[in-house]
């Protein structure tokens, strides 16, 4: 084998050894450093919610001590389970269907001079409209329900998809589209064999962007209508003066939110790294 | 060579493989004005010809193999590759192309990128042959690498596996090692000898090494700067096949030397020819 061909061998990521393994002390404290280090303003966050409601005095009504709402989220976390499930549900629902809708419309507009003229100024008056002031308008038109949930979420998913899919149909690198068509391929060929694996990168960005977000909205739409979800039982809680249960509700709406955000990161950099 | 099926006729053997006639290359700039790439240049290849074209950068060696490869349209002359239109061949899938970069898909393993062609021609892939093509290549072992884990050199090599792949007419190869360093760019233009040894299908090389060319053509021709024109046809005589040794042959490097020198002041060799 030449020489290139074993240096790259070399580069390909195969079992790292060599390396000495450390002793499980040293593990430990290593991980638990690096914990620390990256999450310690959790903690900070935790300790001085803990002194806010202590030194302002407050009774437990304004700020409720952070050991009553962990303890209410814990303590009783089948009253949250149904509704943070239903949340999570008209999420992944919207976001899938809107990053589908997102894709398939970039796809269109790619494919036909016409469509793309009438579709970028729709998308861009409605992408520059706040999501809170279309949920009424929606709610208006398609009723008080899950399914106009679904519809805030499919519509807050879609444009990311679309933005994004859309630039990268329209930059694959030249090199690669000349050769596709010294190939001889046909423009849905370009389109299956090359356009839209290069998209895929631009649709993980969107999926990044759009993951929190779907819940956010979810959530919004949940407390504006009522109905199922956790923004439906932080309205009730809020209106019955349960305190604990408000609290815990927001703190497990954000929870998710960070979760999903730190999981679309990690999907984005695996599928990043496979398509480019 | 196996017999191939196909359904053109063969071509006489008079005619060239590729011929370029009384071309003229425009290229529109802003406000109406244009720059003239190309200025009635001819050139004709024979089959199963090596020919490699030399030029200073910018002389518009890239835009003649274009031209052959029906990415651009000549302002003037005509373009004919094996008696037709390049875009008759191309629909045919029977050219072949490699660029200086290897426009691989990164998504892809090796094996899927040589197997491209076969994809989109519609064809069923030939297994047997793309991992035969990857073994003539120097790549057995490295089927499922990514273009990621690959170095340069061995990209351009799965680059030109893929321009093999459906067994073309005619070979076009702009630069195809000009990102490579010295060493592994020596290594590959001998790989290119043998493998072309094996194959001998007509071959357009723009290259702007001269060692290259000499190395590996049957005729080199040199070209003037801008516009770009036939400036000098120079037969290679050293027979093939030709390995490492020829690059010590005292006529090699005289051949070398008198090519560079047309390529360092092409004035006065092109006022006496
Ligand atoms: N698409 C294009 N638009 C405008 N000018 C071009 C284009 N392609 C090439 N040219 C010009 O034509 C000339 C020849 O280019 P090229 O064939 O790439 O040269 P070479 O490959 O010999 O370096 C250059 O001056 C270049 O600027
Ligand atoms: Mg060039």
């Amino acid at each position: 084998m030449s020489i290139d061909a074993l240096s790259a061998s070399r580069r390909v990521p195969v079992a790292q050894e060599g390396t000495a393994r450390p002793s499980p002390a040293r593990l430990l404290t290593r991980s638990l450093g690096r914990v620390l280090s990256r999450y310690w303003t959790v903690a900070a966050f935790v300790v001085a919610w803990q002194l806010w409601s202590w030194l302002t005095g407050y009774n437990q009504i304004v700020v409720p001590p952070p050991a009553m709402v962990f303890g209410d989220v814990l303590g009783n976390i089948g009253a949250y389970l149904p509704d943070l499930g239903w949340t999570l549900a008209m999420s992944a629902g919207g976001l899938v269907a809107g990053m589908a809708l997102g894709t398939m419309i970039a796809v269109v507009v790619w494919s036909s001079r016409i469509v793309s003229g009438m579709m970028t100024p729709v998308a861009l008056v409605m992408r520059s409209v706040p999501v809170v002031a279309m949920i009424p308008v929606l709610a208006r038109v398609f009723g008080y329900g899950w399914f106009t949930v679904l519809v805030i979420t499919t519509v807050v998913s879609f444009f990311p998809a679309f933005v994004l899919v859309g630039s990268r149909l329209r930059a694959a690198p030249q090199a690669t589209s000349d050769l596709m068509a010294v190939l001889g391929a046909s423009r849905s060929t370009v389109l299956r064999l090359l356009l839209l694996p290069h998209a895929v990168p631009g649709l993980l960005v969107a999926f990044r962007l759009t993951a929190p977000t779907a819940v956010l909205a979810a959530m919004l739409a949940e407390y504006l209508m009522g109905g199922r979800g956790l923004g439906t039982l932080f309205a009730q809680s809020v209106s019955f003066h349960e305190v604990g249960r408000a609290w815990g509700a927001a703190l497990v709406a954000t929870v998710v939110s960070v979760a999903c955000f730190v999981a679309a990161r990690a999907v984005e950099r695996r599928g990043t790294v496979r398509f480019s | 060579m196996p017999a191939r099926s196909n359904d053109l006729a063969l071509p006489t053997d008079t005619e060239p493989a590729i011929a370029l006639r009384g071309i003229v290359k425009d290229f529109p700039l802003k406000r109406g004005a244009a720059v003239r790439a190309l200025d009635r240049l001819d050139l004709e290849i024979a089959h199963g010809e090596f020919v490699a074209i030399l030029g200073p950068s910018g002389c518009g060696k890239s835009t003649v193999l274009r031209l052959a490869a029906g990415l651009e349209q000549p302002t003037e002359g005509e373009v004919l590759v094996e008696g037709r239109s390049p875009a008759e061949l191309i629909r045919a899938h029977r050219l072949g192309v490699a660029f200086q970069e290897h426009a691989l898909l990164p998504w892809a393993t090796a094996r899927n990128n040589v197997a491209l062609p076969f994809r989109v021609a519609g064809r069923e892939v030939d297994r047997e042959r793309v991992d035969a093509l990857l073994e003539l290549v120097g790549l057995a072992g490295f089927e499922d690498a990514r273009p990621r884990q690959l170095s340069g050199g061995m990209r351009q090599r799965v680059a030109i596996a893929r321009a093999l792949a459906l067994e073309p007419d005619v070979l076009l190869l702009d630069e195809p090692f000009g990102a490579l360093d010295a060493v592994t760019r020596r290594r590959m233009n001998l790989e290119l000898a043998r493998i072309w040894m094996e194959q001998r299908i007509t071959t357009l090389l723009v290259t702007h090494d001269v060692d290259e060319a000499v190395l590996l053509a049957d005729r080199v021709v040199v070209m003037t700067g801008r516009p770009g024109r036939v400036l000098h046809v120079q037969q290679v005589e050293m027979p093939h096949p030709r390995g490492g040794e020829v690059t010590r042959d005292p006529e090699f490097h005289a051949l070398v030397d008198r090519l560079t020198g047309m390529l360092d002041d092409p004035e006065p060799v092109a006022a006496t020819s």
